[in-house]
């Protein structure tokens, strides 16, 4: 089994060639079903992989370049069960985004499904490899397509601007880790991220090693959308095909805290243990920063696809604290979360699409109570928002619920919680206020900044407008992710399951005994952690505050005109100041992006040295 | 934020990266020190184990072809996002139309006979001279990479005679993205041969061969003219892409 490691990544290296090489006389059925099936074969390949590496992780050396007395020269891929199930649910997604698309919109000559594959190759790559260049390599594969997809409909301007931004942040960001990782290989003599960590772990942290963590860690922040690093993804969100999006919010995003979390178990964990207090406070700072400025931008947008990215940035705050806990279980939760939130997620995105397929708007506003048309539609996207909000017993609410369990372990972490009923209460009350004005009318059909609603106008082809039906499968997609969410967390087992193998994860001294030395590491035991009550409490409460924040957004302009005007003033400046900083503006972004970064590198290499 | 603001908060932020960078820097070896195990077992290895005599290449190829697999992609996937990027839309394909007819060559007709002259006299050189790098990468230094590109410049020296239309004729569209797919794939099939011959990707199955013979070094020569080609297709792909915007079209002035 162990000789099929490659395939999933050469897989879509050689089906994305070949649909763009023969896409301009290929007929459109050809590109969707070439495309789908070798989605669907990676897939496979990876929980196979997954399936072969769950009794005990293994190395798979490209050219048969294996370690000689534990020195590597070549390159792995480090194959466990928490990478390969990452790969397998990027593989999940691609799938799905391709289905929907089948009757999305007229793809052109093989292109977007030659991306769209390549895009994958290059997840799958990044969360298999264990080789700290090969990351980077497969970090701008993954840019590279993502760049393009982003401005796919090249008859805006909007679409062209979006990527831009993306394109500049992300590959400022790839500058960054270039240098980390040249910082790293002279320290070291190692690409191996196995190997790095081995050779680190019987030293202290200096400022070379603290300076490459940072820079590491903020690479990968930036594709994951932490604060300050965030401007690009609103931008991109906005402007990006709606299958595209599945992929960022649902995948991408993630791999960006799936890479900071395994970089710090396995190169930083050994040098900076005696500093693991501080690294903690750091990190889970950024965290709160972001969940808390992400929900907020989020209940303020009136452009649906916006919204939805807000409320990504917000949940990549929340995972960034579970990661920044630096303990199993909080990783655990992590891991539930990921699964859980990005099925939730693509599915919204999927919602949103049949809006914009037939309406040709994303308003708000402009869709008030026009969604009667497509009541179905209306339902997945309440069920979607009380996901969101992590609404008892399902996998969202699962995930929330190790991460409170491990952020109360923690002696002065347990506040946490509070940020987290924030963050879900926050951004599923704005979608389920989006629900009730699209789906039911309620609610003023005008609102504040009607200017938006021009940006919010966004035409499926070039050449359709609005539509009068919406196909089938647009619908039973976003249901079948829906479907996953209710159900995957509820499998006995599930959840344990997941957290011995996180606790596999999280296990640093094992990691090159394994990759290097290609021993046979079993798998720990690990006392499964409890939902109590405590736990239905707080999801109980998430949920309802989603309703009440959604009844505000509907119904609260009473309320808020009856506060006192001087109190009225100084939050809507507030909320001017705050809006204002994402102005779409690249220079402002870049500044904001060297302040945070040299911000957190100083702060880390005070606190850490 | 306005300028003044934006480069006010830029300076101090890129103050303090640099003061951050240079702390991190102050860790590295000194000159002269920098760890040397890899580069031993690079010289060491490749040519006797590889028959290689162009470590470089035997590098990009061998040990670390994983991640040249990985960079060709990144380069594949950038051209065609250029190619996605820059394609004709249906209401400009309509006003093309009204327009070519008009169009005899391009309107880069402004070079001297004598840039026409030696442009036409490099096109054989460049053409021969970017084979031989293709050919002998694994011999001295060069390689796909860097004989793709000088590949590439052939076409571009029809233009630069003068000729844009013609070159477009030598080099269309479709036979560049076929080429850039083409090597893009045979690369990643050429490892799949490892893993079907020897059990394990990207090793080499092929006998090595003498040392410095044109056919030596297993799979190297192969891929290497499997990036020659696809780095062909990419540039010319990406400048003609370009060149269509401003050379051909409606004058810019109108």
């Amino acid at each position: 089994m162990s000789h099929l490691s490659a395939l999933p990544v050469l897989v879509p290296f050689l089906a994305g060639p070949l649909l763009v090489a023969v896409g301009f006389f290929a007929p459109r059925w050809f590109d969707d079903s070439l495309a789908t099936l070798a989605a669907l074969a990676v897939t496979t390949l990876c929980v196979l992989l997954a399936v072969h590496a769950a009794p005990h992780p293994y190395a798979y050396w490209m050219g048969g370049w294996r370690p000689q007395h534990g020195v590597a020269i070549g390159i792995s891929l480090s194959i466990d069960v928490t990478g390969a199930g990452l790969a397998a649910f990027a593989g999940v997604l691609v799938t799905a985004a391709l289905v929907y698309s089948l009757r999305y919109f007229d793809a052109i000559e093989g292109l977007f499904h030659g991306l769209m594959l390549l895009f994958m190759a290059g997840m799958v790559g990044f969360a298999l490899t264990g080789d700290l260049f090969n990351l980077v390599v497969f970090f701008e594969v993954m840019s590279a397509a993502a760049f393009a997809l982003t401005a796919y409909r090249i008859e805006e301007r909007a679409p062209i601007q979006g990527a831009l931004n993306f394109a500049i942040t992300n590959s400022i960001a790839g500058y960054a880790m270039f240098i980390a990782v040249g910082l790293l290989y002279a320290r070291t003599g190692a690409l191996n991220m196995a190997q790095i960590g081995a050779a680190l772990s019987s030293h202290h942290a200096d400022p070379l090693v603290i300076v490459a963590m940072t820079l590491l860690f903020l690479g990968f922040l930036t594709k994951a959308a932490a604060v300050p690093l965030h401007f690009w993804l609103a931008d991109a969100h906005a402007v990006a095909p709606v299958p595209v999006c599945v992929l960022f919010s649902g995948v991408m995003v993630e791999l960006g805290v799936y890479a900071v979390a395994r970089l710090y178990w396995v190169v930083f964990a050994g040098p900076l243990a005696p500093h693991a207090a501080a690294v903690r406070a750091i990190f889970v700072g950024l965290g709160v920063v972001t969940a808390l400025l992400g929900a907020a931008m989020c209940f303020l947008q009136r452009h649906i696809k916006r919204l939805l990215a807000f409320s990504t940035i917000s949940h990549v705050g929340m995972l960034l604290c579970g990661v920044a806990l630096l303990s199993g279980q909080g990783l655990s939760g992590v891991a539930v979360y990921v699964v859980g939130h990005g099925l939730t997620k693509a599915a919204l995105f999927m919602c949103a699409g049949v809006l914009l397929h037939r309406f040709a708007t994303i308003d708000e506003y402009e869709l008030h109570g026009r969604g009667r048309e497509v009541p179905v539609v209306g339902g997945l996207m309440a069920v979607g928002a009380l996901l969101l909000a992590g609404i008892p017993p399902f996998t969202t609410f699962m995930g929330k619920s190790l991460l409170e369990a491990a952020s109360s372990a923690l002696p002065g972490y347990g506040w946490l919680i509070a940020v987290y009923i924030v963050v879900s209460a926050m951004t599923g009350g704005a979608v389920l206020r989006v629900a009730g004005r699209v789906f039911l009318g309620w609610g003023p059909a005008e609102g504040p900044h009607p200017e938006q609603a021009r940006a919010a106008q966004e035409r499926v082809d070039e050449e359709r407008g609005p539509r009068g039906h919406t196909p089938v499968l647009m619908v039973l997609v976003p249901a079948l992710l829906l479907v996953g969410v209710l159900v995957l967390g509820l499998i006995p087992g599930a959840v344990p399951g997941t957290e011995r193998y996180v606790h596999q994860f999280v296990a640093h001294g094992n990691y090159p005994a394994w990759v290097l030395h290609g021993a046979r590491v079993a798998l720990p035991h690990v006392a499964p952690s409890h939902i109590s009550a405590e736990d239905y409490a707080y999801g109980a409460i998430s949920a309802v505050g989603a309703v009440l924040a959604a009844g505000l957004g509907l119904f609260g302009r009473p309320l808020r005109e009856s506060l006192p005007a001087r109190l009225r003033r100084s939050g809507q400046n507030a909320v001017g100041v705050v809006r204002g900083l994402h102005n779409g503006h690249i220079g402002d972004y870049i500044a904001w992006w060297s302040a945070g970064v040299s911000l957190i590198g100083g702060i880390c290499l005070i606190a850490l040295h | 934020m306005t300028r003044r603001v934006r480069l006010g908060l830029f300076l101090v932020a890129g103050a303090g990266l640099a003061v951050v960078l240079l702390l991190g820097f102050g860790g590295l070896p000194s000159f002269g020190h920098a760890h040397e195990l890899d580069g031993a077992v690079v010289n060491l290895d490749e040519p006797t184990l590889r028959h290689a005599t162009d470590v470089v290449t035997a590098l990009n190829f061998d040990l670390r072809a994983f991640d040249t697999l990985g960079e060709e992609f990144i380069l594949f996937a950038s051209v065609t996002g250029v190619a996605l990027l820059l394609r004709t839309l249906r209401q400009e394909e309509e006003e093309d139309q009204e327009i070519t007819p008009g169009i005899e060559d391009h309107r880069f007709a402004g070079a001297s006979d004598g840039v026409k002259l030696t442009s036409l006299l490099l096109i054989p050189l460049l053409i021969a001279f970017g084979a031989y790098l293709v050919f002998h990468g694994q011999l001295t230094p060069g390689g796909g990479f860097q004989g793709g590109v000088v590949l590439a410049a052939g076409p571009i020296a029809v233009l630069l005679a003068g000729r844009y239309l013609s070159m477009k004729r030598i080099a269309p569209k479709r036979l560049l993205e076929v080429s850039d797919a083409l090597g893009a794939a045979a690369y990643g099939l050429i490892g799949l041969g490892g893993l079907i011959f020897t059990g394990v990707y990207l090793e080499d199955p092929l006998p090595l061969g003498v040392s410095g013979q044109l056919l030596s070094a297993g799979m190297m020569p192969l891929n290497s003219i499997a990036v020659g080609l696809e780095v062909t297709g990419a540039f010319l792909l990406t400048w003609t892409q370009f060149f269509d915007q401003t050379l051909v079209g409606p004058p810019s002035g109108s």
